[in-house]
Formats: C-alpha cells, structure tokens, sequence
C-alpha cells in the first residue's frame, strides 16, 4: 500500500525580490516600460519519489537544496507546477513547530484552534485539550495567553498537539533537537512510539548517524534534484563521502555502490 | 539555474485519494479550494470566533463599542453641519441625524471588515507554511466577524429606526436585502484586496485614500442634491453610496421598500463579490511563493 507517490514533480517559485512587493514601483516600473515578468526559480526538478505504508525515509543534502520544499509538497502546503503528489492517509506535519499560533487567546483556545486548523473537529479538540497540557506539561498555563509561554514552552505545545492523536504519515523537518532535555527524550518516546507502530515516518535531518540508523531508505537531494534513493546507510555513507571528499571512493568512481543502490525514482 | 518560462499548473488529487494504481480524482464540486463545504465552514467559524474572542475579551457587550464610532461621528456632522444641512431634510434635524447615522453605520462596517480583511492572508502566512488550508477562510472569517458585530449591533437599531418611521413590517424585513449586499460588496473586496497585499506590500497606504474616497463620495453627512450633476455619474460608480441610499429608503422614507433600489444594491453586491471571487482564485495560485 503506497502511502506517499510523487510522479515527476518539479516546482517553480517565484524569487521574493523586492520588485514585485511594491506597488508603487510597479507601476512606476511599467510606465518607465522597465516592468518584467517577475523571475522564477526551479526549486524541484522531475522528483519522482514513492514511499510505501509504515516506511521510514530520511531526506538528506545540504541547505537550500530543497528538503523543507519536498516536505511541503508532501503535506499539500505548496502546489507543484508540473507533475503529480498523491498522498494516502492522515499528516501530521511537524515543520516549524511554534509558528502559527496566536498570541493573544489562551492556550487552551489555541489548543483547540490549532487542532481545527489540522483536522480535528471543535469537539474532539475539546475533549484532547488536558492530554495535551500533561503531555506539554502547560497545564497551570491552561487559561494563561499564549505570549505567557516562552519560546520553548510554545513548542513543546506544538508538537504536543501536532502528534495528539497517532498520524498516518508523520512528516519531521529537524525538530527532534527541540526543548529541553527532558522533553526531548519524551518526544523522542512518542517518536520512537510511531516508530514501532508503523506510521510512515518522512523525516529531513543533518544528523547521517540518525537517518542510517533510524531510517530503512534515504534519499539525497541537491539542487533540487534526487542525486541517490536507496538504502539509508549507503546514501548517508556516500553523501558524506562527497562533503568530506574522501579521496578513497570519490563519487565520480562509486558507480558500483550507485547500482546496488535500490533505486526509489520511478520515472513517469 | 534561473528560468524564466514556469509549466501549466495540474489538478492534483489529495486527501483520501489511493494512489496505488487506481489513481482516483477528486470531484471539484461541492468543495471550495479542495476542502468540503463542511471543513470550510469550520474554518472560518473557528477563525471568526477567535477575532470575536480577542476584540471583545469574553464581554457581549463590547459589540456595543462598536456603534460609538457611527454615533460619536454623527454627533460631530450635526453640531456642524446640522443646521445649515437641515433644510435639504424638511427642516428637520432629527431626519439629518438619522440620515447621517445610517449612512455611517454602512461605512463603518465596511471600512472595518474590508481594512481588517486585507492583512488577513498575509498575516496568516506563517500558519499556511505549516498547514495546507483553504485561502479563503482568512478574509471570509474577517468578514464573518465584522458581519455578527453589525448584526448584533447596529441592525437591531437600524429595524427599530425603521419600524418607528414606516410602521411596516415589510420595510424591516427588507432590510436584510441591502445588508446582505454590503456583506457581499465587502467580500468582494476583501478578496481583491487580501489577495493583492500578497503582492504588494504597500496597499494599505493606497487603500487607506480609496476608502476615503468612498467615504467623501457617499452622500452621508451631507444631502445628495448638493452634488453636482456632472459629478453625478462617476459617485454612481461608489458600491456603497447605492447602499446607503437603499438603507435610507427602506429605514426614513416611510415608503414601502423601494424595488428598483432594493435590485441595483444586490446586483452591485453580486457583481463585486463575482469580480473578487475571480481576482482571489487567479491570484491565489502565486500566494505561497511570497507568504
């Protein structure tokens, strides 16, 4: 059962240059006949990527390659310009825990709001909200405004609500070094909770010994483009041969592990 | 790296579509953005019940608060304008009171809900790079908030304004056909305006001058006639002013409801809600590059 299938999907996105953010000079732009076309920038390029129920992908590379972008694709935030994502079963995107909430209304409303805002019925939410405060460990903060917490606090709320309820398909963008000591190792238990009972786990991290470890495949992007799917611990072992050079198997010369490789992309 | 020419945008099936194999696409209809109706309106009443909560802070009466702009305005008109005005109103300052405070309460809500409406998707840019929603929750939610608020508040008053000067229940009952083309000409608006701060980030400034234009060229503090005739055709062109006029006619003139107003006010609604609805869906496509 496929729980994530993405057929040759490229992305476009427009550059934020400071042109367009401005009416003003806009016009002004055009009358001066100096307007264009605002630039576009290839972000994906032909990712074809299919991930099977209860599987564990890591995504690798370095920053600015995409890896945030493929997530948000994957959670339906953004559109691809060409191709195709289909996604199979209930997300739960834990990707900039924190953002999103309001300030100003108590973190019980936020509780629910927030849960709404991921699919939740008001009524559900309202019946989750002391869990979630004990899982958070907030719950003296229950009536408090949000701007009462502090940055960590907020976060741990974040994700105490975004894996409330067990998600199909957990997406994990870096946020397992978040919080305190002992929160990290209670959200590492949750994880390691969804880990054992066959979520399908989508997770981008830095740390290769994490992905090798944790994950069955891996995938490494660069510029946009899959450079290597396969087994996590080949990928992880020859992405790290390319950063730190390793003048043993340079990467140009490791055809044979590229073809042991189980190749992911599925072309079409 | 830097190409110019993007591809055509697909249709891309979610939710709970099988992708092993049998692909199943999603019907658009009965969906708005991709969202049922019923996660929609969830949504945006979720949306609209937390704009309540931190404007009013759990006091019903705060809703109240929003009648003293309208009236602490009109007192201002009349103490100037009252008397020098009044003959254009049967020599009655009483008429240009009411005339005055009707026409401010349609100003003010739609100066409130289309200014709070403009930052609404923008300011919501970090929540939708977290979660896929609909976009357009973000100004209907506002204008959700804003339209309770006049229902609660100023309606009431404007029926009881009118029940005292037509003595009919049809007039207060047709009161609802002007409000609810405001609610639509606010939408509207809403959409072109919400969906355009995205892009431009200095709207504000401009919209604050294009509100003060609908503001000076609505005949609410002072009579229409003063307006001169060539001018005539291009304040036709105010959504609002078409409105007001209807409100007044319906709640002051102690005539039974007038149609031809009660039509052109609900086909300006419908035309400017249908123009907003369709610069939002063209536009929205672009929105997460910028947000």
């Amino acid at each position: 059962m496929t729980a994530v299938l993405l057929q040759s999907v490229s992305l476009w996105r427009r550059t934020q240059e400071e042109l367009s953010y401005d009416l003003k000079r806009t016009i002004l732009h055009v009358l001066e006949r100096r307007y264009r076309r605002p630039p576009r920038r290839r972000v994906l390029h032909n990712i074809s990527l299919q991930i099977e129920r209860g599987e564990k992908v890591g995504i690798i590379g370095p920053n600015g390659s995409g890896k945030s972008t493929l997530l948000k694709l994957i959670c339906g935030i953004l559109t691809p310009t060409k191709g195709h994502v289909y996604v199979s079963g209930r997300i739960a995107p834990l990707i900039e825990l924190g953002a999103g909430f309001d300030a100003d209304i108590t973190v019980a409303d936020n509780i629910v709001y927030y849960g709404v805002m991921l699919g939740f019925s008001k009524k559900e939410m309202q019946g989750r909200i002391d869990p979630i405060l004990d899982f958070a460990e907030l719950a003296e903060y229950r009536n408090e405004p949000l701007k009462t917490l502090s940055s960590g606090m907020v976060t741990r709320l974040g994700f105490a609500i975004a894996t409330e309820q067990r998600p199909e398909i957990l997406i994990l963008d870096e946020v397992l070094s978040v919080g305190d000591e002992s929160f990290k190792i209670k959200c590492m238990q949750r994880i390691q909770d969804f880990w054992d009972h066959s979520s399908t786990i989508i997770v981008v991290s830095h740390d290769m010994t994490f992905i090798a470890a944790q994950c069955s495949r891996a995938v490494w992007l660069e510029h946009g483009e899959i450079v290597y799917a396969g087994p996590a611990s080949q990928v992880t072992q020859l992405y790290l041969e390319s950063v730190y050079g390793d003048q043993t198997t340079p990467l140009g010369n490791s055809h044979s592990l590229s073809s042991d490789a189980e190749v992911l992309g599925t072309s079409g | 790296m830097t190409k110019t020419e993007p591809q055509t945008p697909e249709i891309r099936p979610m939710e709970n579509s099988k992708p092993s194999g049998q692909v199943r696409r999603r019907s658009r209809i009965g969906r708005i953005e991709g969202f049922t109706y019923q996660r929609w309106l969830d949504l945006t009443l979720i949306l609209a019940m937390r704009a309540l909560k931190v404007r009013y802070r759990g006091s019903i009466l705060g809703i109240y608060w929003s009648l003293s702009n309208p009236l602490l305005m009109t007192l201002v008109y009349t103490a100037i304008f009252g008397t020098a005005f009044s003959s254009y109103y049967n020599n009655s300052i009483i008429n240009y009171v009411l005339a005055c405070f009707v026409g401010l309460t349609v100003l003010t809500y739609f100066s409130a809900a289309t200014g709070q409406s403009l930052p609404s998707v923008v300011g919501n840019g970090s929540l939708l790079n977290k979660i896929k929603l609909p976009f357009s929750i973000f100004p209907c939610a506002t204008i959700a908030a804003n339209t309770f608020q006049f229902s609660v508040g100023t309606l009431p008053l404007l029926a009881v304004i009118t029940a005292f000067n037509s003595h009919s229940v049809v007039n207060v009952v047709s009161l609802l056909a002007p409000t609810v083309a405001l609610v639509l000409v606010a939408c509207g608006v809403s959409f072109i305006t919400s969906s355009l701060f995205v892009f431009f980030r200095d709207l504000p400034y401009i919209y604050d001058l294009i509100v003060f234009v609908i503001y000076m060229s609505s005949p609410t503090f002072y009579p229409a006639a003063l307006i001169p005739v060539s001018v005539k055709p291009l304040i036709a062109l105010n959504p609002i002013a078409s409105i007001i006029e209807c409100f007044r006619q319906i709640a002051l003139s102690g005539q039974p409801p007038a149609l031809h107003l009660l039509v052109l006010s609900l086909a300006t609604g419908l035309s400017f809600f249908a123009i907003g609805v369709a610069i939002f869906a063209f536009l929205k496509t672009e929105f997460m590059d910028l947000l």
